[in-house]
């Protein structure tokens, strides 16, 4: 447990966001399971929920700030790593539908009985498990990061041209998902799950399980995250990001920095998609749309990002202004977007992280 | 003067006889009409009398009048007993006068009485109209009238061809006419004539030719011919393999045009891609959408001038140019001016400028698709052989997709502003010690690439539907012809955006579209593992910075 | 000859510079039995048709410091280029030492093989720190897992702290490198360059926009450095190179036009030509 504290003790605002996060963790369920309805102070399972899943959002854009804040690297096609965890996760509830679903197949998923499959197809195989299917979580993801990234780091494709590509790679696996012949529910995805580990998905108690294991996987992928960057590794993989010849002709090769850091984040997207599905409890192609990748790296600039905190908090802003814009003004909330997207690139090069440092700056001198 | 006045003098004896004209006009109408009452009799012999009686005037009604009778539009007014042409209007009819094809307004059903035929007068009237349009100036009436007989080739049919031959002047219907009679030889009891029809038919890409044919050639179980002749099913054989390897031909150019086609698209999105990644070294992500305003230009020009549809093209392009170009430099100033030098920042802004466009056409204009007429010229298509056509729309873009291709390579050239655009684009740095207002230089590359987007939206308006999403799917395809072809480079441009149009077309056939798609994006993560630079690479020092 | 054994002499009485040589172990491989430790022999590159290099010969012995000059164009940077595998020759082959065969690796490799180099530029990480800096080049396992796991050891702290003395950059250890000056740049790069602790140094411009005192030290530097590592300057400042020189090469149009001491040089009619024109 030493290891935690020492972790944060030049990082403010790591600490300030473990705080408050404990702090949530030890209210939410309280305010949801233990306060009654009737209670003003009572936290609806709809709330918590929303919460979980900013939580796993708040995951996703860490992954991104990882490899965008620290290395330079500006995936956008970082949604389709979040997608295939998501669709890891899916396989699995889906499974454990078992005799449950609408034609009642004890083996194959309603999807695959309507299209008149005869049996499941090797790529479903030990979904039944959960070991097997939370192996996969990090597995899929992490071995597409990869692969593709051995691809493009190798050949030295660097700056928009990997973001494009990157981009390509989501639409790609987009097209691909959207085909029934897929095997993954084609337009529909994945949806109508019951239960996970045995427990009722709509059930507060599970919805609350999920959410605290959504606060737990921030916490420890922020942790890892940290001693990375804090590592000489860390400074490495800033040195690639800053002058990427300079650092190669010192000896280190940047392009397995960068494939590694690449695969890590890509495994942290999956976790995070995994943590997500269940939240939400469907997966479907549209979360491999290219739009949601971009969306993600906004949640990171708003932050501020090369700060990891900065993301979380990004993230958790934006998604809330997404909320509340989509219900009360939808028209509005893609204008919020753009000009958000058009107004911190061109004002706020560091996020509100960067605003607030400026501010203490100032305010100490 | 003179001049003047021996044109005065023309009109002034042009008018002085024009009411003559009409006179003789009359007589020849009144004539015609009175053959076409001539139809009202009961007999039906005399019925047949009054067919090739009508027939006879010449009149270019005539066919009209028979075509009517043949499918039962031809009436006659109880009332007045006048012969009219009625087509069904949900519960009335509406008609007009047989003679003249002067509309007379709608009326019940019960007010007319149909002018009957039989069998025989049905394959009478079938000959006799073959016959007039088999003599019809327009050698493409003439052409379909082939056609139409081939369907039903009988005796008569192949009699009535033969007579055509012998006055058929036009190439192309006298082709067609021989394979007509040709198919007719192929039922004669005579071998030598059979093997003779075989033999014309060979290479022949008409649909009736290889299904007959393949009838002839087909094998018994044991090998023997089916049909009657050894010689005639052998050499029907070797026709049918004639036919399938042109055929594959035929196939082939058409997968290279449609590829072509794609290719056309996929250059109008990318080239000014293309110029401003070239100079500046920046995306716009918003370049889709720029396609879309031009798009959307189109569907406004023709807005404004419904009644010049035909026309509306030539007025959008330009106006798409301009709309388009105006908002580039918008941007430019507005955004990537500030962002210089951070070039994934100003991805990231001009993808906020895509979205802002694109909520601002759904909330102004509309979310739904917007429907964008084809004037009329760019509708039909152009048949080259019966197995291969054109759509004219799609030969139209290739064309014009070229034409901008050569025009921003006349610009890039033969301008001040090319040459200060490539000299900035090659070092940016050295071409400002020069002299040259980079940023002057980067708006009207800005303002020149966007305006070309919008120019290829007005080309696409013609072929995909119009809406807020449409200029989405086009950045990628963009982008990755831009990899493909190299950077700053037009002509990598151009055969990188032919050979992924055309190797998306080729593997269509294999893979479906989807799957096609995901191939050659996998295609092009491969390539750039050997060529990180395109097809095309910029080479020398500033290159390697 | 008889200059450079004075200059080793010298340093091996300097003890201050001797501590700047650790002993450390290079590739065995390395077999400089021959004299050389560099051979460059035909080399050519040629962008879009203009010849950078042209049948370019070149060897630099081990433990030599050797100067490089020659007009704008000449190829001097595109050598270096070639030498860490920056670029790749159309023709010809370089060696280092007898083995290994420098072609066949990239530019990690290269480094890894203990090639460092200097840029005309300079490149330091301006987002980290003077000691963050001098820690990235220093000679240790760069592979990805040992990296993440590292952590200074005292020595290491120490010879960090001799570089900082050495470059006289102590004071701004803990600040930005952005903040620094050109002229601390270029001590930082030659500071990197003494902790990456190289076989063979290609310094690309080392005294642009160094006062003379500083001019001076660095001279003083190369100089010393010499010996223990094998030192390749390209340079403009003349004043500079004959302070350190012993053997010059001209280069021009990319091959060489003379080779020799300062005065051979300056005397030579085909570099008179090239230098003053027709």
């Amino acid at each position: 447990m030493r290891l935690f504290p020492s972790l944060l003790d030049n990082d403010r605002g790591g600490r300030i966001f473990m705080g408050l996060l404990g702090v949530v963790c030890v209210l939410v369920p309280i305010f949801n399971l233990a306060v009654p309805e009737t209670s003003p102070f009572h936290m609806s399972t709809y709330t918590v929920t929303l919460l979980g899943k900013y939580l796993t959002f708040a995951l996703l854009a860490l992954s991104v700030d990882l490899i965008w804040g620290y290395c330079g690297i500006l995936s956008l096609g970082h949604g389709a790593f979040f997608a295939l965890g998501g669709y890891a996760m899916g396989m699995h509830l889906m499974r454990q539908i078992g005799e449950r679903g609408v034609y009642g197949h004890p083996v194959l998923p309603d999807f695959m009985v309507f299209l008149n499959w005869e049996k499941l197809p090797w790529y479903w195989y030990g979904f039944d498990q959960f070991w097997f299917a939370m192996l996969m979580v990090m597995l899929v993801p992490g071995l597409l990061a990869l692969v593709f990234g051995w691809l493009a780091f190798r050949s030295r494709v660097t700056g928009v041209y990997l973001s494009i590509i990157t981009q390509a790679l989501t639409f790609a696996l987009m097209l691909a998902f959207f085909r029934n012949e897929m095997g993954f529910g084609g337009n529909n995805g994945l949806t109508d799950f019951k239960d996970i580990l045995g427990f009722n998905l709509q059930s507060d108690g599970t919805r609350i399980g999920i959410f605290l294991a959504s606060a737990i996987a921030l916490t420890l992928a922020y942790l890892a995250c940290r001693y990375i960057v804090d590592s000489k590794m860390g400074r490495v993989v800033k040195a690639v990001r800053d002058a990427e010849d300079r650092t190669r002709f010192l000896g280190y090769r940047v392009e397995q920095y960068k494939l590694w850091l690449f695969v890590f984040s890509a495994v942290l997207a999956g976790i995070a998609g995994a943590l997500y599905v269940p939240q939400v409890g469907i997966i479907n192609p549209g979360e491999f749309s290219p739009i949601n990748s971009i969306e993600l790296v906004i949640w990171v600039a708003v932050g501020g990002r090369g700060t990891l905190y900065g993301a979380i908090a990004g993230a958790l802003l934006v998604n809330y202004g997404k909320t509340y814009f989509t219900a009360a003004m939808p028209e509005v909330w893609l204008f919020a977007l753009g000009l958000l997207f058009v107004l911190v690139t061109r004002f706020l090069p560091a996020g509100i992280v960067g605003l607030l440092r400026r501010r203490g700056a100032e305010a100490a001198t | 003067m003179r001049p003047w006045r021996g044109l005065a003098a023309v009109l002034a004896a042009f008018i002085l006889l024009l009411p003559t004209l009409p006179a003789a006009a009359e007589e020849a109408d009144y004539d015609f009409s009175a053959a076409v009452d001539a139809l009202r009799v009961k007999s039906y012999a005399d019925k047949e009398v009054a067919i090739s009686a009508l027939a006879d005037t010449g009149n270019d009604r005539s066919i009209e009048v028979l075509e009517g009778l043949l499918v039962g539009r031809l009436f006659y007014r109880k009332s007045d007993q006048r012969m009219v042409l009625a087509e069904p209007q949900d519960v009335d009819y509406e008609i007009r006068d047989a003679a003249t094809g002067e509309p007379l307004g709608t009326t019940g059903k019960r007010k007319l009485k149909k002018i009957g035929i039989n069998n025989k007068l049905r394959k009478h009237l079938r000959g006799t109209i073959a016959r007039l349009n088999l003599a019809h100036n327009d050698p493409a009436v003439r052409m379909a009238a082939v056609k139409e007989m081939m369907r039903n080739l009988d005796a008569a049919a192949s009699d009535l061809l033969r007579a055509a031959m012998a006055r058929e002047r036009d190439v192309k219907v006298r082709e067609a006419i021989r394979s007509g009679i040709a198919l007719a030889d192929l039922d004669s009891p005579d071998a030598a004539i059979r093997l003779r029809a075989v033999t014309d038919l060979t290479g022949s890409l008409l649909p009736e030719a290889r299904n007959r044919l393949s009838g002839l050639a087909e094998r018994n179980a044991d090998g023997s011919s089916s049909g009657p002749d050894e010689t005639v099913s052998l050499a029907a054989r070797k026709a049918l393999q004639s036919i399938e390897s042109k055929l594959a031909l035929n196939r082939l150019a058409e997968t290279v045009f449609f590829g072509l086609s794609l290719g056309s698209v996929l250059l109008l999105a990318a080239i000014g891609l293309a110029i401003t990644f070239g100079v500046m070294g920046v995306i716009n992500m918003a370049h889709g959408e720029l396609i879309m305003l031009g798009a959307y230009t189109t569907y406004l020009v023709q807005l404004a001038m419904p009644n010049h549809l035909d026309y509306s093209l030539f007025v959008a392009i330009p106006a798409a140019f301009l709309v388009a170009g105006l908002f580039g430099i918008a941007i430019e100033q507005g955004v990537i001016r500030y962002l210089y030098g951070r070039p994934l920042e100003t991805l990231l802004a001009t993808f906020g400028i895509s979205l802002i466009l694109q909520q601002l056409v759904r909330t102004t204009i509309s979310a739904q698709n917007v429907a964008v007429s084809n004037p009329s010229w760019m509708s039909g298509s152009m048949e080259i052989n019966p197995a291969l056509a054109i759509t004219y729309n799609r030969l139209y873009i290739l064309i014009f997709a070229l034409l901008v291709f050569a025009a921003l390579l006349a610009v890039l050239k033969r301008t001040s502003l090319g040459l200060q655009v490539r000299a900035v684009s090659q070092n940016r740095a050295m071409a400002k010690a020069m002299g040259i207002r980079s940023e002057w230089v980067d708006a009207m590359t800005f303002g020149l690439g966007s305006g070309i987007a919008g120019v290829a939206g007005v080309a696409l308006s013609q072929l995909t539907n119009v809406g807020p999403n449409m200029g989405q799917s086009y950045i990628i395809d963009s982008f990755m012809v831009v990899v493909f072809g190299g950077v700053a480079n037009l002509w990598g441009t151009l055969v990188g955006a032919m050979s992924l149009g055309v190797a998306n077309k080729f593997l269509e056939p294999f893979a479906g579209a989807v799957l096609a798609k995901i191939l050659v994006l996998v295609f092009i993560i491969l390539f750039i593992q050997k060529r990180p630079r395109g097809l095309f690479p910029q080479k020398g020092r500033a290159a390697e910075g | 000859m008889k200059t450079l054994e004075k200059m080793r002499a010298a340093m091996r009485r300097e003890r201050s510079l001797r501590r700047m040589a650790p002993d450390i172990v290079y590739d065995p491989d390395l077999d400089t039995s021959h004299g050389p430790i560099l051979y460059l022999e035909n080399i050519t590159v040629s962008f879009d048709g203009f010849k950078a290099l042209n049948d370019l010969n070149l060897y630099i012995d081990d433990g030599e410091l050797r100067c490089i000059i020659g007009p704008n164009g000449a190829g001097k940077t595109t050598m270096m280029d070639v030498i860490t595998g920056k670029t790749r020759p159309d023709a010809g082959t370089v060696f280092f030492g007898q083995t290994i065969d420098l072609l066949r690796l990239n530019e990690p490799e290269i480094a890894a093989e203990g090639i460092g180099r200097k840029f005309q530029k300079p490149t330091v990480f301006e987002q980290q720190t003077v000691h963050e800096n001098l820690e990235l080049a220093m000679h240790a396992d760069k592979r990805v897992w040992p990296t993440l796991r590292a952590r200074l050891t005292g020595e290491q702290r120490d010879r960090i702290g001799e570089v900082l003395d050495i470059i006289g950059l102590t004071a701004q250890c803990q600040s930005r490198a952005g903040l620094l000056s050109h002229g601390q740049k270029q001590w930082l790069e030659i500071g990197m360059l003494l902790m990456q602790n190289p076989r063979l140094l290609l310094v690309d411009e080392p005294v642009a926009g160094m006062t003379g005192h500083e001019t001076e030290r660095t001279a003083e530097l190369l100089n010393s450095l010499a010996g223990q590592h094998s030192v390749v300057v390209v340079e403009h400042d003349m004043e500079f190179v004959r302070s350190i020189a012993r053997t010059v090469t001209v280069l021009h149009e990319g091959s060489v036009l003379a080779e020799g001491d300062m005065n051979e040089v300056q005397n030579d009619p085909k570099v008179i030509e090239v230098y003053l024109g027709e």
